[in-house]
Parts: C-alpha cells; sequence; structure tokens
C-alpha cells in the first residue's frame, strides 16, 4: 500500500491513508434464494455500520471480472450484472463483503463493517502521520469522540483517564481553571508542561478550544517519538488535531447539554458552641482562664447561641451556590468535495461556580472553527497542489473568586470565618465593623466577615476577557508522486483584558479599606511560525519501505504588549458594572497610576529530519535529528542539537510465530532512546542586566514623594547558559490477543534530565541574582501498561479498558553547595518554616519537616524519652529523633511527603445494547501525599477549626494523632510535622453515562443519531482523605509543588442532560 | 550521503539563523549601554542608597533592630507568636536562617557600591565626581561595619563578579583586622575626597551622606574596634589589599572636629523637636510645656546619617520605604476601639522592644530632672484604661520609647460636653500624622503598616559631640548636649560619659555596641532580670531563658549566628560563631 505524507488530511479524509478506529458495528447483510437470469440492473446504496453514514467511493465489482462501479456522494450505486453473480464490495477501512445478486431485489442496502483489526490505523507523530502497527516509540491516541463523551468542559478533563504515563491534575476545580499535565514525572522546576502543537503550530492553547471541536489528541511521551520537536520536547507533545472537512453529505451535528453542579463534601466546621468550647479548652491548657463569652459577645448574639436557637454560621455553606448550571452546545457541520472539504464548529460552554456566593465564579467560552483543504491540482492519482487552513477562535470570560495562599484564599477565608460572628444584619447587609461595634462585639478585633471580604473587594469582583486565535495555512506540492513539499504559516494571537474593583469595606479592626479602587489591564500579542518540510516515500525492491522527512521551521512570540491602570474613588462606588477608571475621581495623582510593559520576545530557528524504515511492515526503524537555536541563549550557546532512535519488530509476522495465531492477533516489540531539549528560562540570563525598577529608587527628596532613579545589576551573568536536556530509554510492545479482543499495551522508560535549567541559589555575598544554570540532573523511571478488552454477545457490546502507570522520581544533582533549592516559608501558616523543597536524593517537591511517633500519654512516657523539646508534657507531639543526637532540633527535619502518586489509574467500562449505552469512566491515584491546613495555626489561634479536631488529645488514650489544644506558638502547632500530612490515594468514579438513541426506535426519522443521555460526573470518590477533594494540582502557584490544600476550590459533582443529534 | 549533505545545509543555514535569534531587552540595560553617562553612574550610586531601604522591609533581622534588643535598655516583647523578638533579647535563636535577608541585603548593597566605585570614571565633572565616589565609599564602609560588628570576620570583596563562573569559589572570611582596614581607608578616601559644602548644601543634593558623615561615622568605626578589640589605632588597608598604616586617635579627633566646626550640623534647641510626636498636627491634641515643634526630615541639623523614608511604600515595590521600624516598636492592639485615642499620639504596632523598668529607674535615680527621660519613654501605665497583655504581648513592661514609633493624628474631631463644658476631642485618628495633607498625604492612604514616613537616624549630631567628648576626654560634648537638655555641666568622667550616651542616645541603635565595647555587656544585660513584666497579660517578672543573658554573652561576645544556609552554600568555607549550635534554640518562654 502506498501512502503520503500530509499532517493534516486526517482519517476518511484521504481514503488511501485514513481508517477509522475500533467500533463494533452492525452488519446487515441481504441474502435471499439465487434465480437464474442472465442479466440485470442492481441498485444499491451503501452505509458505514458506524455512524449509518453513507459512505462515497466505495468499489463495487462484479466477482471475476473488471465490470465495476463506485459509490456517489450519496453512497447510491447502480451496475448491470449477470444473474447469479456476486458482487465484491471494498472500501478502505472497512471488511470487504460480498453479495450475492438476487433477482427482485430492487434496492440493496449495505452496510460495511469497519475493520476492527485496527492495526492499519493511523496516528499523528509530528510533520506526518504515521500506521499505528509501524509506530515504534511510546504514543497514545485519544479520539475526539472518547473526549466528547465525557463531557467536559476542557479537553485536558476528559483525558485523565485515557492517557496512561500522562499525569493530569486539575489546578483548581474553579470554573475556567487549567490542569496541570505531567508528562512521565517531573523533570524540571521550570516550566514542566508539555508542547502542545495544535494543527501542526506549536505551542497553542488547549484549554481554548472545545472537545467538539477535536479530532484526535495523539501524545508522544518517549523522546523518539518527540524528538522531531526537540526544542521544548522536554517534557512530552501533545498533539491535537481539530475536526476537518469531509468530502460527501454535508453532516450537521449538535451537541449540548444541561447541568447541574453540587459540592460533592461538604467539611464539618465547628459550629458556634463546639467553637467556644476549643476556644477556652486552649486557654485552660495553658493555664489561663476561659473567655468571658458572656461579656465579649453581643448578649443577643450569646443569649441565642447559649439557648441553642442559632448554631453560629457555617461560612462554607453561606457561600454555596448549590445546583449551579452548567451548560454546552455544539454545533458541527462538515462536507464538501474530494476537490474542497470543510469543517465548521461554533460552541457555547457556560459554567458557574459553586462557591463564593453572592460573586459566585462564571465562566463563559464562545469558540468558532473553520478549517478547509482544496485540491488546486489534480494530476492522475494524487493531488499535485493543495491550499487549506485552520483557524481556530476563542472568547471566554472568566470572574472567580480568590484561590491562591493563606493570604488571598476566599475559601481558606471561609473554612477559618468565625462561626460566632453573623453573616448579615438585620437590614440584610453584611454584618460588618459597625454592627461588631454597635453589638457590643469585643471578641477578636480582627475576625471579618468573610463573605462581604469576597463580595466586596477584587477579590471577587474581578472580570477577565480573553481573546485568541489559533490559524495555520499551508500550500502542499507533489510534483511527483510520494514527494510532497508542504509549507506552513502558523499565526497566533492572543488578548485579553481584565478590570477589577476593591471596594470600600470596614469589617475588622485590620480589615479597612477607606477608599475604593478600580483596576483596568489589557494586553496583547502575537506568535508567528513558519514551518517548511520536504517529504518523500518511496519502496526498494517492494519490501524496503522509506518515509523521509527534511524539514526547516521558524518561530518568533511575544510580539504585545502589556498596559495597566488604576484608579481611586469612583464615583459610583461600590459598583462593579460602573467600575472603570474614566469613572474614578482622584483627588491627588498618586491616586491614578499606569503602567505599560512589552512582552518577552524570543525566537526559535530549527532543522529536522527523520527517516522510518520498514521492511515488509515486520522490521521498523526510525531515525531522527533535529537541531535548534533559541533566543534565550548567548551566541555560541544558542544551538542544541536533537538526535533519536528507534526500532520495532513484529514478532506476530514471523513464520515462527505461526502456531501461536489462534490466540495471539498480533506483537510488536519496540525500542527507542533519544534526546528532547528544554530552553524555558528567562531571556538575557547570558548578559549582565540593569533594572530601574521602583523598589531599587531612593528618596534624597525631604519631601518624600520624589524617587530618584537607581540602577543595579539585578543578575549575575551566566555566559554559558544552554539546552537542557532530557534523555529517555523507552522499551515497550504492543498486542492483541483472542481475535484482538484482548489489547495490551506495555512501556517502561528511564527518563534522566540532564543540565538541568535552574535558578540554584548562590551565596549572598556575591550580592547579586542568581541567574538560570544549567545546574542539576533528575530522573524519571517508570512503565506503564495499558489494557483492554472489547466484545459482543449477539447485540450486546461490551468493553473495559484499564491503563496504570508507575513513575519515580529523583532529583540527582543540584548545582550548588547545599545541593537544594528551598521553598517557600508561611505556606501552611504564617509564621511556619520551609515546608518544600527540591533536593539531590528526593523527589522534587517532597514535603519537608518533622516526623511524629504519636503523642505523649502520660508523665512516665515523657520521662522515659530522652529526645525531646524542654518543657514537654503529656498531650504534646512525640518529635522525632531522626538523626539521633538526643535533642529535637531543625536538624530533624526530614521528608514528610511527596505529593507525587506512585501509581496513577485510568478505567473506562462501556456497554450498548440496540440503542443503549452505558459508560463508566474513572481515574485514581495513589501513594502521594497532601499537605492541608485549614486554618493558620501558628499565628492566629482564633480561626475557627473543622470537626477534625475532636481528635484532638485531652487525656491519656484519646488520640495519638493531633496534640492537646494550645495557642499556636507551641512547637506542637507551629512545627511543620506529618500531622499536617495526609495520604491522598483516590479512586474518582468520574463519569457515568446512561443514553439512548431514539434512532433504534423511530428508524425513519430524518437524523442519523438522536441520542439522549444522562450523565453524573464526579459520582463517588473513594479515599481517606479529610478534605473536600482529594485531586489537588495547588502547589503555592510553583510548577513543580502540588498537593497543597489550603482551601482548596474542589471540582464540583455535576448531574446532566444531554442530547447528541445528527443530521 | 543524505545525512552529510543535509548537515552541511544546515551548517550554511545557520549563520544566516543568528541574525534571527538576536533580541533585545526592552526593559533593562546592559554592559553594552549602561553605565555611559554621568547620569547613568550617579543612579548606579542611587541603586547603592536603596538597598538601604530593602532591609528596613525585614528590620527585624537588621543591625539597628538588634542594636535595640539585644542591648540592656530594652526587652524582646512582641506577641506570643513572635519569638524572633524574644530570641533576639536573650541571645538565643529559632531560625539559625534568620539573618539571610540582611547578609543578602548587607552584601548587594556593598555589590553595588563595588560597581559604583568601578564606574564613577564616568563623571566628568570632578566635584561630582569625587562627591558621588564619597558617597560610595561611605555605604560600603557603613555595610562592612554593621556585618563586622554582628557576624566577626566576614567575607571581605571589594570587586565586581563578571559571570556566575566567579562566583562558584566562595571567599573566606577575611580576619576583622581586614575588614576594619577596608572599612577604614573607605572613610579616610571618602574624608579626603569629598568637598567641604555644608551639610545642607550637598552638591549632589539634600538626602547624600557627605564628608561630615564620613567623619563621624569613622570615629563610631573608631571607638567600636579600639574599644572591643582593646587596641589603639584602627588599621589601614593598602593597594594590593594588605593592612598598611593605620589611623591613629588624633586623626579621628581631627576628623570629628572638622564635623564640628565646619559641617553646619547643630543642635536643634529642643530635645522633643527631634522626635515626631511633637508635629504640628498632633501636637494640637498632646500639648508639652514649651511648645516644642517637630524638626523635619531634611531640614534638621542634627541629621548626619538618616535613611530615608518616604510616602510611597507599597507591597508591591517594598515596604521598606516606610520606617517599618515605627511599626515593630508601636504598641499591640486589643481591639477595643478607643485603645489609640487613650494612647495618643502613639499608634499601632507590633510591640516589639518593651523598654526595662531599670532604665526608667535608674535614670531618674541618675538624672532626676532630665527632661529627655518623658521625652523619650511613655509610661503606658498611666494612660487611660491601659491594658497590659494586647494580642498576646509578651514582655510587657508598659514602658515604651517614644523616639521611634507609630505617631498618629486627628483625622476629625468633635465637640463634646465634659464636666460642662465643651471640649473638642478627637472623633477619628490617622494612623500616621504624614498621612495628613499638612506633611506628605492627602487623607486616605493612611496603612498602619506603611504610612511610616519619618527617617531612620544612624548618626546624630549629639552622638558626634559625645565620641568627641570620649576620644578626647573632656567634657565640652557631653556638656552641650546637656546644656541642651537644660542640666549643668559637669566634668570629664567615663560615669558621666556613658551615662550621657545612655540617656541622649536612648533607643537609637547605639547602646549594643557602646556595651559590647565599653566591656560591660554581661553586667548589663543580666541587669534585666528580676524586672516587672506581663506575658500575655500575666505578671511575671524577667527570667534568663537558655543558658541565661550572662552565659549567652559570654559564649557569643555579642556575635550573632552566619546564617546556615550561607554556610552550607559556601561548601563549609564559613564557619559558625562561637555560641550558634542546638543549645541555642528558643522554644517557647520558660515562665
Amino acid at each position: 500500500m502506498e501512502e503520503k505524507c500530509s499532517t493534516f488530511s486526517l482519517r476518511k479524509l484521504s481514503s488511501r491513508l485514513m481508517q477509522m478506529v475500533i467500533v463494533t458495528a452492525f452488519l446487515l447483510v441481504n441474502c435471499l434464494p439465487a434465480m437464474a437470469q442472465t442479466s440485470t440492473k442492481v441498485k444499491g446504496v451503501i452505509t458505514s455500520g458506524a455512524d449509518g453514514l453513507p459512505l462515497i467511493g466505495v468499489n463495487v465489482v462484479e466477482k471475476g471480472t473488471t465490470n465495476g462501479t463506485v459509490t456517489d456522494f450519496d453512497g447510491n450505486f447502480e451496475l448491470t450484472v449477470s444473474s447469479n453473480s456476486v458482487l465484491d464490495i471494498s472500501y478502505i477501512g472497512y471488511l470487504s463483503q460480498q453479495v450475492k445478486v438476487v433477482s427482485g431485489t430492487s434496492l440493496y442496502k449495505i452496510v460495511l463493517k469497519e475493520d476492527s483489526q485496527a492495526l492499519d490505523e493511523v496516528v499523528v507523530v509530528g510533520y506526518g502521520v504515521q500506521k499505528k502497527k509501524l509506530v515504534t516509540g511510546a504514543t497514545v491516541q485519544v479520539s475526539g469522540d472518547n473526549l466528547q463523551k465525557l463531557s467536559t468542559t476542557n479537553a485536558l478533563g476528559a483525558l485523565q483517564s485515557q492517557t496512561p504515563g500522562v499525569n493530569i491534575t486539575q489546578s483548581s476545580g474553579q470554573p475556567g481553571e487549567g490542569f496541570k499535565v505531567v508528562i512521565r514525572g517531573l523533570g524540571t522546576i521550570g516550566s514542566s508542561g508539555p508542547l502542545y502543537v495544535i494543527d501542526g503550530v506549536a505551542g497553542g492553547d488547549i484549554n481554548a478550544l472545545n472537545p467538539s471541536d477535536i479530532e484526535s489528541i495523539d501524545v508522544l511521551k518517549d523522546a523518539a517519538s518527540a524528538a522531531i520537536y526537540g526544542a521544548r520536547a522536554a517534557n512530552g507533545v501533545v498533539l491535537v488535531t481539530t475536526k476537518q472537512g469531509k468530502a460527501g453529505k454535508l453532516q450537521l451535528t449538535y451537541d449540548g447539554y444541561y447541568g447541574t453542579q453540587y459540592l460533592a463534601n461538604m467539611p464539618s466546621l465547628l459550629k458556634a458552641k463546639e467553637y467556644m468550647t476549643m476556644m477556652d479548652e486552649t486557654r485552660f491548657n495553658e493555664a489561663n482562664p476561659g473567655y468571658d463569652w458572656a461579656n465579649v459577645l453581643p448578649t443577643t448574639l450569646y443569649n441565642s447561641i447559649m439557648d441553642g436557637s442559632w448554631q453560629g454560621t457555617n461560612w462554607l455553606k453561606e457561600s454555596y451556590n448549590e445546583a449551579a448550571p452548567t451548560q454546552n452546545h455544539a454545533i458541527n457541520l462538515a462536507g464538501g468535495t474530494e476537490q474542497s472539504k470543510f469543517s465548521l464548529g461554533f460552541s457555547y460552554t457556560s459554567q458557574e461556580g459553586i462557591l463564593g456566593k453572592p460573586v459566585q465564579s462564571q465562566y463563559d467560552r464562545y469558540t468558532a472553527r473553520i478549517n478547509s483543504d482544496h485540491v488546486l491540482l489534480k494530476v492522475k492519482d494524487f493531488d499535485a497542489i493543495k491550499i487549506g487552513e485552520t483557524l481556530n477562535f476563542n472568547y471566554n470570560t472568566k470572574s472567580g473568586i480568590a484561590i491562591g495562599n493563606i493570604y488571598g484564599n476566599s475559601i481558606h477565608n471561609l473554612l477559618v470565618g468565625n462561626p460566632l460572628l453573623p453573616a448579615y444584619d438585620e437590614e440584610g447587609n453584611f454584618y460588618d465593623y459597625d454592627d461588631k461595634v454597635n453589638n457590643g462585639w469585643d471578641f477578636d478585633g480582627n475576625t471579618g466577615n468573610p463573605l462581604a471580604g469576597t463580595a466586596l473587594s477584587n477579590w471577587g469582583l474581578n472580570l477577565s476577557k480573553n481573546y485568541a486565535l489559533q490559524s495555520s495555512a499551508y500550500l502542499e506540492i507533489q510534483p511527483i508522486k510520494n514527494l510532497v513539499f508542504r509549507s506552513q504559516f502558523g499565526y497566533k494571537m492572543t488578548a485579553s483584558s481584565y478590570r477589577s474593583y476593591d471596594g470600600i469595606r470596614h469589617l475588622s479592626n485590620n480589615t479597612n479599606v477607606e477608599m475604593d479602587n478600580v483596576y483596568q489591564s489589557a494586553s496583547s500579542g502575537h506568535n508567528i511560525t513558519l514551518d517548511n518540510t520536504i517529504a518523500y516515500k518511496f519502496k526498494v525492491a517492494d519490501k524496503h519501505q522509506f518515509d523521509v522527512v527534511l524539514g526547516q521551521s521558524v518561530e518568533k512570540w511575544g510580539m504585545g504588549s502589556d498596559i495597566n491602570a488604576s484608579g481611586n474613588n469612583s464615583i459610583f462606588e461600590g459598583s462593579f458594572d460602573h467600575a472603570w477608571v474614566n469613572n474614578t475621581k482622584p483627588t491627588v495623582l498618586s491616586q491614578r497610576g499606569a503602567g505599560g510593559s512589552p512582552w518577552g520576545e524570543g525566537a526559535l530557528a530549527s532543522f529536522f529530519g527523520r527517516a522510518n524504515y520498514n521492511y515488509k511492515e515486520t522490521y521498523m526503524a526510525s531515525l531522527t535529528m533535529r537541531a535548534d537555536g533559541s533566543s534565550n541563549f548567548a551566541k555560541g550557546k544558542r544551538w542544541g542539537y536533537f538526535p533519536s532512535a528507534s526500532a520495532g519488530w513484529v514478532m506476530s509476522n514471523e513464520a515462527f510465530m505461526e502456531n501461536t495465531k489462534g490466540w495471539l492477533d498480533f506483537m510488536k516489540i519496540r525500542a527507542s532512546w533519544g534526546q528532547n531539549g528544554n530552553a524555558a528560562i528567562d531571556n538575557f540570563q547570558y548578559q549582565t542586566t540593569f533594572a530601574f525598577d521602583e523598589s531599587n529608587g531612593y528618596y534624597f527628596d525631604s519631601g518624600k514623594l520624589t524617587q530618584t532613579v537607581g540602577g543595579y545589576a539585578d543578575i549575575l551573568a551566566n555566559p554559558d547558559v544552554t539546552w537542557e536536556t532530557s534523555e529517555q530509554l523507552n522499551l515497550g510492545f504492543d498486542s492483541r490477543f483472542l481475535n484482538s479482543r484482548l489489547g495490551l499495551t506495555f512501556d517502561w522508560y528511564t527518563k534522566t534530565t540532564k543540565d538541568w535549567l535552574v535558578t540554584a541559589p548562590i551565596s549572598g555575598v556575591w550580592g547579586l541574582n542568581p541567574p538560570s544554570v544549567n545546574g542539576g540532573d533528575i530522573e524519571n523511571r517508570g512503565f506503564e501498561v495499558a489494557l483492554n478488552w472489547n466484545d459482543k454477545v449477539d447485540e450486546f457490546n461490551y468493553g473495559a479498558t484499564v491503563n496504570f502507570a508507575h513513575n519515580e522520581n529523583e532529583v540527582t544533582r543540584i548545582a550548588n553547595a547545599e545541593g537544594i533549592i528551598h521553598g517557600d516559608a508561611n505556606v501552611l501558616s504564617q509564621g511556619t518554616t520551609e515546608m518544600y523543597r527540591a533536593q539531590e536524593g528526593y523527589s522534587i517537591g517532597y514535603f519537608y519537616g518533622y516526623k511524629t511517633a504519636g503523642v505523649f500519654q502520660n508523665w512516665d512516657q515523657v520521662n522515659n524519652t530522652s529526645a525531646k523539646y524542654a518543657g514537654a508534657q503529656p498531650g504534646d507531639l512525640i518529635f522525632v529523633d531522626t538523626n539521633g543526637d538526643g535533642s529535637i532540633t531543625e536538624n530533624d527535619r526530614t521528608q514528610i511527603g511527596n505529593p507525587h502518586p506512585d501509581f496513577t489509574l485510568g478505567l473506562n467500562l462501556n456497554f450498548s445494547y440496540k440503542g443503549f449505552d452505558l459508560n463508566v469512566t474513572g481515574t485514581g491515584a495513589f501513594g502521594q501525599q497532601i499537605a492541608k491546613s485549614y486554618r493558620s495555626f501558628a499565628d492566629s489561634p482564633l480561626q475557627n477549626y473543622t470537626t477534625d479536631i475532636f481528635g484532638r488529645w485531652t487525656g491519656e488514650g484519646t488520640s495519638n494523632k493531633l496534640p492537646r489544644l494550645t495557642s499556636g506558638s507551641h512547637t506542637n502547632w507551629q512545627n511543620i510535622s506529618d500531622i499536617y500530612i495526609e495520604d491522598g490515594d483516590y479512586l474518582k468514579i468520574q463519569n457515568l453515562t446512561i443514553g439512548y438513541d431514539f434512532k433504534k426506535l423511530f428508524p425513519s426519522m430524518p437524523l442519523g443519531q438522536a441520542r439522549l443521555y444522562f450523565t453524573a460526573q464526579n459520582l463517588i470518590t473513594f479515599t481517606g482523605y479529610s478534605g473536600m477533594d482529594p485531586e489537588i494540582g495547588y502547589g503555592y502557584g510553583k510548577s513543580w509543588v502540588s498537593g497543597i490544600d489550603l482551601g482548596y476550590y474542589p471540582s464540583p459533582r455535576t448531574y446532566m442532560v444531554g442530547v447528541n443529534l445528527k443530521f | 550521503m543524505k545525512k552529510v549533505l543535509y548537515i552541511a545545509v544546515t551548517a550554511l543555514m545557520f549563520t544566516s539563523c543568528e541574525s534571527f535569534l538576536d533580541t533585545e531587552s526592552y526593559t533593562k540595560k546592559t554592559t553594552a549601554n549602561f553605565p555611559v553617562t554621568e547620569k547613568d553612574a550617579i543612579q548606579m550610586v542611587t541603586g547603592v542608597y536603596a538597598t538601604l531601604n530593602k532591609s528596613i522591609a525585614n528590620c527585624q533581622n537588621t543591625y539597628f533592630y538588634l542594636s535595640e534588643l539585644a542591648a540592656d535598655d530594652r526587652f524582646g516583647g512582641g506577641g506570643e507568636n513572635d519569638k524572633d523578638m524574644q530570641v533576639m533579647d536573650h541571645l538565643l535563636y529559632t531560625n539559625i536562617n534568620r539573618f539571610q535577608s540582611f547578609w543578602t541585603d548587607r552584601y548587594s548593597g556593598i555589590n553595588r557600591a563595588n560597581w559604583a566605585i568601578a564606574n564613577l570614571d564616568k563623571v566628568e565633572n570632578e566635584t561630582m565626581r569625587n562627591q558621588m565616589m564619597g558617597e560610595a565609599l561611605i555605604l560600603r564602609a557603613f555595610f562592612y561595619n554593621e556585618l563586622v560588628e554582628m557576624f566577626g570576620s566576614v567575607p571581605l570583596i571589594t570587586t565586581v563578579p563578571q559571570d556566575v563562573a566567579d562566583a562558584q569559589i566562595y571567599p573566606a572570611q577575611s580576619p576583622v583586622d581586614d575588614v576594619y582596614a577596608a572599612i577604614a581607608s573607605d572613610l579616610k578616601k571618602a574624608i579626603e575626597i569629598m568637598p567641604d559644602n555644608k551639610w545642607n548644601s550637598t552638591i549632589s543634593g539634600s538626602g547624600h551622606l557627605t564628608k561630615w558623615t564620613a567623619e563621624a561615622l569613622l570615629g563610631r568605626v573608631f571607638l567600636f574596634y579600639t574599644g572591643f578589640y582593646g587596641k589603639e589605632s584602627l588599621p589601614l588597608m593598602g593597594e594590593d589589599g594588605a593592612i598598611a598604616g593605620s589611623i591613629a586617635k588624633a586623626e579621628v579627633v581631627t576628623a570629628l572636629e572638622d564635623c564640628i566646626n565646619n559641617s553646619g550640623h547643630e543642635l536643634v534647641s529642643d530635645y522633643r523637636s527631634l522626635w515626631p510626636y511633637t508635629n504640628t498636627v498632633s501636637k494640637q491634641f498632646y500639648p508639652l510645656e514649651g511648645n516644642p515643634q517637630w524638626v523635619k526630615d531634611g531640614e534638621n541639623p542634627e541629621q548626619v546619617f538618616a535613611i530615608k523614608c518616604s510616602h510611597l511604600a507599597d507591597w508591591s515595590t517594598t515596604i521598606g520605604y516606610s520606617n517599618q521600624y515605627m511599626l515593630h516598636f508601636a504598641i499591640r492592639s486589643h481591639g477595643g476601639a478607643d485603645q489609640f485615642k487613650n494612647l495618643f499620639p502613639f499608634g499601632q504596632g507590633w510591640g516589639a522592644g518593651p523598654v526595662s523598668p531599670k532604665l526608667w529607674k535608674e535614670w531618674q535615680a541618675a538624672e532626676p530632672n532630665d527632661l529627655r527621660r518623658e521625652a523619650s519613654i511613655l509610661d503606658g501605665s498611666k494612660t487611660k484604661d491601659y491594658t497590659y497583655g494586647a494580642d498576646k504581648q509578651m514582655e510587657e513592661t508598659g514602658l515604651w520609647q517614644k523616639k521611634v514609633i507609630a505617631t498618629t493624628a486627628p483625622k476629625s474631631t468633635k465637640a463634646v460636653e465634659l464636666d460642662g463644658k465643651i471640649e473638642t476631642v478627637i472623633n477619628e485618628l490617622f494612623n500616621s500624622f504624614t498621612s495628613s495633607d499638612k506633611y506628605y498625604g492627602d487623607g486616605k492612604d493612611d496603612d498602619f503598616q506603611l504610612g511610616h514616613e519619618v527617617d531612620l537616624n544612624i548618626i546624630r549630631f549629639a552622638d558626634v559631640l559625645l565620641m568627641h567628648s570620649e576620644l578626647t576626654q573632656t567634657a565640652d560634648g557631653i556638656n552641650k548636649v546637656r546644656a541642651r537638655a537644660k542640666l549643668p555641666a559637669v566634668t570629664y568622667s567615663e560615669t558621666a560619659l556613658r551615662n550621657e550616651r545612655r540617656w541622649e542616645l536612648a533607643f537609637e541603635g547605639t547602646r549594643w555596641a557602646d556595651i559590647r565595647r565599653w566591656g560591660i555587656a554581661e553586667q548589663a544585660l543580666s541587669n534585666q532580670l528580676g524586672s516587672d513584666i506581663w506575658n500575655r497579660g500575666v505578671a511575671t517578672v524577667m527570667k534568663n531563658q537558655g543558658a541565661g543573658y550572662a552565659a549567652r554573652y559570654a559564649a557569643t561576645k555579642g556575635f550573632m549566628p552566619i546564617p546556615q544556609s550561607e554556610i552550607d552554600l559556601s561548601n563549609g568555607v564559613l564557619k559558625q560563631n562561637a555560641g550558634w549550635d542546638a543549645s541555642a534554640v528558643f522554644v517557647s518562654w520558660n515562665e
């Protein structure tokens, strides 16, 4: 079979090339008794078993003759054949059929079943496609259908369960927030996300696409597969292909759903009386009298708490936006002729947040897509000149609540909010400082209404609008068959605007904002790429098949700017809708501010080549070389060279395997090795730069208002900084058993990131910030298993997919004397020390602190323990003397947790019977820990607790985990220890869908499909974790840290109803 | 074959690609275009000054803060979680890396000074060049002086590293003599080259350091070095980086006399005018006998060396543009509505450095008529509704210093009937008087954490007079200072000098160095024991923590721990100071 090389022609589009994925189909064959006649005219229509759509260009040949025809646009054919003859019906990607000609049959309805062998399916490999059975690297393909059927707003959410070795974690459950994607373990503390290539253009934003826009996603996991994208491929490559035009009848589809969302797990917070008990107990434990509640609380509040008529405020419930709606509507239209094909799509998605009432989060997204391909010149049996384009436009608006660290997290503030404080006063306004003063509140002057804290400030009053255009245009010239020159120009544009309003509010002693503030910002920028490739496919001696690509690529980005402005004193005080800088009327000039800056510009120039070879589709080899030049490095250090090699052997093709044919259908063994690069650092690290920022001026002037500009060298130059290299060895096999009902894919890999680009601390004596250096190594090792089973019993189809991945991560070198990159302090609570770090010999971002060995139960135990803090008493934590020096010091801190899972799991079960279908999808992660703190325990002892605190020590035998209550400064609480660390293992039933296709009930309806379905998302989570959601991508804003729960916006449980209509 | 060809073609194309890959920073300058002009060179010197404010952003880790809390006249204080404050008083630690920010800020200042010194030849005007060079030298000397007093021997770096390879070899700690020689040489050179303009007509403008600053700082360095190390003179450093020559006492006296006679600096007439509580806005509700009025920063002839603070401190730039000491040393809030009206005009803060009752008593006994005592110390217990234990205040004495403290002002007033008379009282407060439009503010920007715009005095002219007295063992300087305080003249004695410094310069960051160089630190620190204090509102007395004041001073000699992370990053080249092992860890206040 001959193939041509083309990135963008996809399955069904180029019939000689593309094939369909496995789908079970119904096979209807008309078989009637034969009758003898000489000649007869037969008419028929041929449709696909997969979707019931007519098939165009199907070969219909009278068996044993050259008499034949092909079907037209509507799948119809007409042919005059001799009686009693047999029709041979064949079509690429479908099983051939033979149909007996029977007199008296006026119309043959023939349904072609797709070729379940599926081994001829093609995957996108970057600058081309390749038959899946010939692939020698570790790649995984997920079809758009499989993404769309999970009804997620974001394609990455649907990928979660379907890609072993790709760890996808939501960075927040807030609508419109993204995901952390890590392929085969973290290799850097810098930019760790994979490279997204959308329709052949590198660097796109997958979040800008509606899952319904996606035809397929291919993830290139091993170095050899990704090597063609050498630069920036160190973290893996995700190739996204949007839906392409299809020749044939116009096909219009509508997919829509509407759902409501709920909080799956409401943490249990202390009620008023419980809170008062805990506060008093803390005082008693330190030999202080309890609080005089009757006097420090307003009388009416106090009385209503004591007589039980008021239980206090549950701030989280007050903020809960129950049954928050979400909806999605997508229309897709595809059609055209073999000469000119197009695909159009429009979609609208809307999701409201479940938290943050009355300023709950809101996300709306509109997308539009136009893809088309046109053959300008066709010569004989190939397309000599072809042009085409892809165009994806996205517009989204987002308003959210604060989801950052403990100083900027609305949910944290709800969790710690004082339950004694009412949410609203008698007039229905937020209960604020004046209410506290008027009612005689004299308890905690710093406690304020957290609902108002968000609803009246820029934490809740904000709106961003984002526009993104991702487009490409190509020209393909094929002067001789199979020699294809292709030139592709890519253009991306993003623009956004943001607006926020910080309102006047007086909520507590320390929250007193007397002047409102309006902030506006806007930015826009462009990115261009130009790729030129020459591909040639040829055979030598009919058995040696070569497929060679040479290419060149240039990219330039960051051509853009930011501007921002702010002002005080809005004339529309309190109104977010009127919060525009022009509406602010500052009384002095300093109340207006403005800024503007360019985007960091950069460029990449690349040359690459790849040669694929196979012998009889049994022995395969592939070589790739790429050279990349990055503007981030000094001349002489710019170019990185990234080679790779891979080989495969289809063992099952061998004669000696003949006796296994009964149970083994296919077995391919693969091996690959390669290097990829990463240049994702700030530019200009190679030279000393001088900065002139506002924080480095000086106010000589006695008027104190005039700053003199200061200039200073801000980094120590590193002229030698160059590419980070990730080297990976991959061994694996693909296999199919039992008539291809069982599939098993296995991969083992070891990935070493060398010359890791890192900003390693340097000694303070140099007085300069350290530059990025090639200063470390990281190793990731692991394996992946994907197992699937598909079968049918009569009309009952069922299938199961389980995938499983294991990864181990270890930092093996950090190039400073200390071997450590320190993490932040004050993460779990203000006043606590560093709690995560990167260090030689450990997993990147591991949790760092004291180990505990329970709680001292009695004085005997205290006295018999030599290593302890002075003053330890029963009820205090037993810190472990890890270095054995006989005392508990800072040096006893050690690893107390690891945020990276040892194993990840994805599973899918599907059943269908007649028109019914049922699908269950689950994901799981095991072996990771979560650092959880829902209160700033060290410095804010009056914050509320969850009912977990009922498990504290109150006397011998009561608890061996949580110490007695003391004020935050006590080492029990102030030391970061494993009492804040929990196992985060979980298994989530991510999606459960039941559908029915009414086409089965009313076959005559003018629709190809009319499916109605019900979906429950995030239905059940099996976990021992005590927080709201164990899937926690938050890592204090760092890409290399995760699993920190400070009040994490949980992903909602969603119930939805949807339809799929095909016209 | 194909591959060879491909590589050849590629190689050709690479060269043309290089220009495509060239980028230029649109927001920063590089060594290619900076520094070129005189303006650039001056910007470099400004960048050195900027590090002064950087360290104020983390003032709790600075030399000045240590000088106040570690010395005998103040305790640690703060809330029960503010162990950083308490450990400074008791010479213990909770975090061995505590001084990392200060270490880094001072070395960053040194590095910037090194850059400036190496590039000031770009200033064509000779007078200006000498002035700017002198400023950079004084700053470098000042930075090293704080480091060497605080940490003992430290790495001495006087050149600029070119790239990260230079930073691979960690410089060893230089002997303290070398560090002092470098300091002395910088100051000597500054004195020699700087113009003679009066303090208020500096050619580089107001707020810049002067020749007079260099002379005063030389006095301070000389006194500490010779006192603490028992030396007669201060070493000088030759061009080759080895000690060559010295500065004798007479030379220092001459320098101080030059400063006293020729600088234009003088004492302001009323001691209280030095402190911001006598500002024109606040004082209408804080009447003082004789109606002293605050002399604004930049107009105060006593400011020989002051770190400038300003109106535009911001969390997004640096909070160090505001005088964070005023916040840290101010009184904790108990949340009651009228607390700071009752304490007027002293405002809200973190409660660091309660004043030792011993100072209050000893001062009264020694100098009962000294108006400076009440001008410097607020007796909280005499204020209306004073509450001990606000926000878990520790080591509270009820006594608060009045010099470097948040100072409030009336924002609005109201009329009330008191005892049958209509009186105007404060209705609402500004957190800082500088927020009022009488000073720098517009009345709105009144953040209680950031609104502190009063400069931090490092050397005041009174100090110069007292240093002169001490060096010459004459009473002239002492008596000028006493006369301003309306106290009779005395004859020179060691006790008179030491007392005068303690009273006149109380809470101005000099006491710690004084008790160390006079060799009286152990006894002075131990003198704190037994004082009445309140922890979280509960009365108790000051007790030894850890090994105790005397033992801790004996173990450390007053030097602080070098940040452990610096030691780690030096690959063991840096050696930790004595006394800073695990036995010095502070856990919680031992009642």
